[in-house]
């Protein structure tokens, strides 16, 4: 295979967008991809769109055909790729294969997703149809729920209290303050959102034992990057951050059919992967950016991606290992908890995150040093995940 | 009293519901249609507040129960102070509207 770089990224601002239709957030964010790489004139080969359901929240299917129009990029090849919350991280993937395959040189790839057209409950009902229509869906099962259960049994298995969810929270709202692009500007405090016998007013329970804070917000936004070959990122004379390292896998639809209902077996299997393939150890990551759709989630793949060992990442946190600054900085960019949850766009946004640390780029929230970035898109609940492993060549 | 149909398979015995094409545990392909049980144990649950477009209540508690004959399915609890480990017993009721129809699905609640 080829190596593969990430030559230009983009996004815009994840918030409440109820001025731009999704196609339109889709192609600023591409814009600002294309920008970034000084693309020019040279035409592009594919386009991805990593996009959950832009039938039912935004009554809009063949994205893809629509966003090629939108650039005026035809004749290039146009998918969507869908793949729940992992749709940006699948897109990416395909991306990834296209270029590193030899069969195209260039590709767009991007992930949006534009929510708050609907009600709060009319959006947790779109998220919801990915669960099993039988098994799960008729009950009125949702994702946070799906997350509440689990985190009542890993909690209670490796000693985590409400206070250590509430540190991941914190400290991601704290990094969100340092990226303009996140939808969630506020700092919180324990006292506000856990300790305070009002606290519950601020962070009412949604799932328990998962508070309001412990969830992610419901956003509108989009991501792109643009892949290409090393020889012609070299003439686009931008810095050679590649993807090292892709890994996928994938679980039970339920989450009562796995052996042990506490592994995140796909998250286990996809970081190691990617490990492998990009020839890295987690020892070698200078930041990451994981999945934290709900503040459990980000010490339960901490651990699975073998960053802590396992029961040892609530430590970790505690101690402030995963602080910019700590040991291993854990969601810089804010994660999903601070800059929003466009489903289809999480993914992507990931990579431009690391790309933007890798390249010195971050600004205030720049993690020093930083050559190795790893991130994981958490699909479904846990049942599609993928990892990826980014490396900036000196 | 009308129920899930789980899976049993014939090469090695694992309980799978909802239906697979292959034995999740030793890829057999031939199921036999087994009931759960009447009485099973809580695994876990949660108390959803925050519920999705039409379901018009608050506090659902909804679990996972593992019943006496190995079949793990996920249903209403319908009892107060739910607790990991608690014995529940099954009925069938209806736990949605969909397109203006009742649906029918499991409820769990306290043994006698």
């Amino acid at each position: 295979m080829r190596p593969v770089v990430v030559a230009g990224v983009g996004m815009i601002p994840f918030e409440r967008r109820d001025e731009d239709s999704l196609v339109d957030m889709l192609a600023m964010a591409s814009w600002n991809a294309i920008e970034d790489a000084n693309l020019g004139d040279r035409s592009v080969d594919a386009v991805y769109v990593g996009n959950m359901a832009s039938g039912l929240f935004n009554h809009q299917e063949s994205v893809a055909s629509a966003l090629v129009d939108r650039l005026s990029l035809m004749p290039a090849a146009a998918e969507r790729i869908e793949n729940g919350p992992a749709s940006g991280g699948s897109a990416v993937k395909n991306g990834f294969l296209g270029v590193a395959s030899g069969y195209y040189d260039i590709v767009l790839v991007v992930g949006g997703e534009k929510m708050r057209e609907v009600i709060g409950p009319k959006a947790t009902d779109v998220v919801a149809c990915m669960t099993h229509p039988e098994a799960e869906y008729i009950y009125g099962v949702t994702l946070p729920a799906l997350a509440g259960m689990f985190a009542r049994l890993y909690m209670d298995k490796y000693n985590i209290t409400q206070e250590h969810l509430a540190m991941v929270a914190i400290k991601n709202q704290e990094n969100g303050l340092l990226n303009p692009y996140a939808h969630i500007q506020m700092k919180i405090t324990m006292e506000g959102i856990l300790t305070h016998p009002q606290a519950h007013i601020n962070s009412p329970i949604v799932a328990d034992p998962l508070r309001l804070y412990d969830c992610c917000p419901v956003s509108d936004g989009a991501a792109a990057v643009l892949l290409t070959t090393e020889e012609i990122a070299q003439k686009l004379k931008k810095p050679l951050v590649k993807i090292a390292g892709v890994g996928q896998a994938t679980d039970t639809h339920t989450l009562q059919e796995r052996s042990d209902p506490t592994d995140l077996k796909a998250v286990r299997i996809a970081s190691q992967q990617a490990f492998k393939m990009a020839g890295l150890k987690p020892k070698d990551i200078h930041v990451a950016e994981l999945h934290d759709a709900f503040t459990i989630l980000e010490i339960a793949e901490s651990e699975h991606a073998g960053f802590f060992p396992m029961g040892k990442g609530a430590k970790a946190l505690a101690d402030g290992e995963t602080r910019i600054g700590g040991k291993l900085p854990i969601n810089p960019s804010g994660g999903l908890k601070a800059r929003g949850h466009p489903v289809g766009a999480t993914g992507v946004a990931q990579i431009v995150e690391l790309v933007w640390q890798l390249r010195g780029e971050a600004g205030e929230r720049q993690v020093k040093d930083a050559s190795n970035g790893f991130s994981v898109n958490f699909g479904g609940f846990g049942n599609n995940v993928l990892a990826f492993v980014l490396r900036r060549e000196a | 009293m009308s129920t899930i149909t789980a899976f049993k398979c014939n090469a090695c015995g694992h309980v799978m519901y909802p239906h697979h094409y292959r034995c999740l545990n030793c890829n057999g392909r031939e199921f036999k249609k087994i009931k759960p049980t009447t009485k099973g144990r809580l695994l876990t649950f949660t108390i959803v507040d925050q519920l999705p477009w039409g379901i018009d209540e608050r506090g659902r508690v909804l679990g996972v129960v593992e019943f006496d004959n190995g079949v793990k399915a996920l249903g209403v609890i319908k009892t107060a102070n739910p607790r990991i480990g608690m014995r529940l017993r099954a009925g069938w009721k209806p736990v949605r509207i969909i397109g203006g129809d009742k649906v029918y699905g499991l409820t769990f609640h306290k043994t006698k």
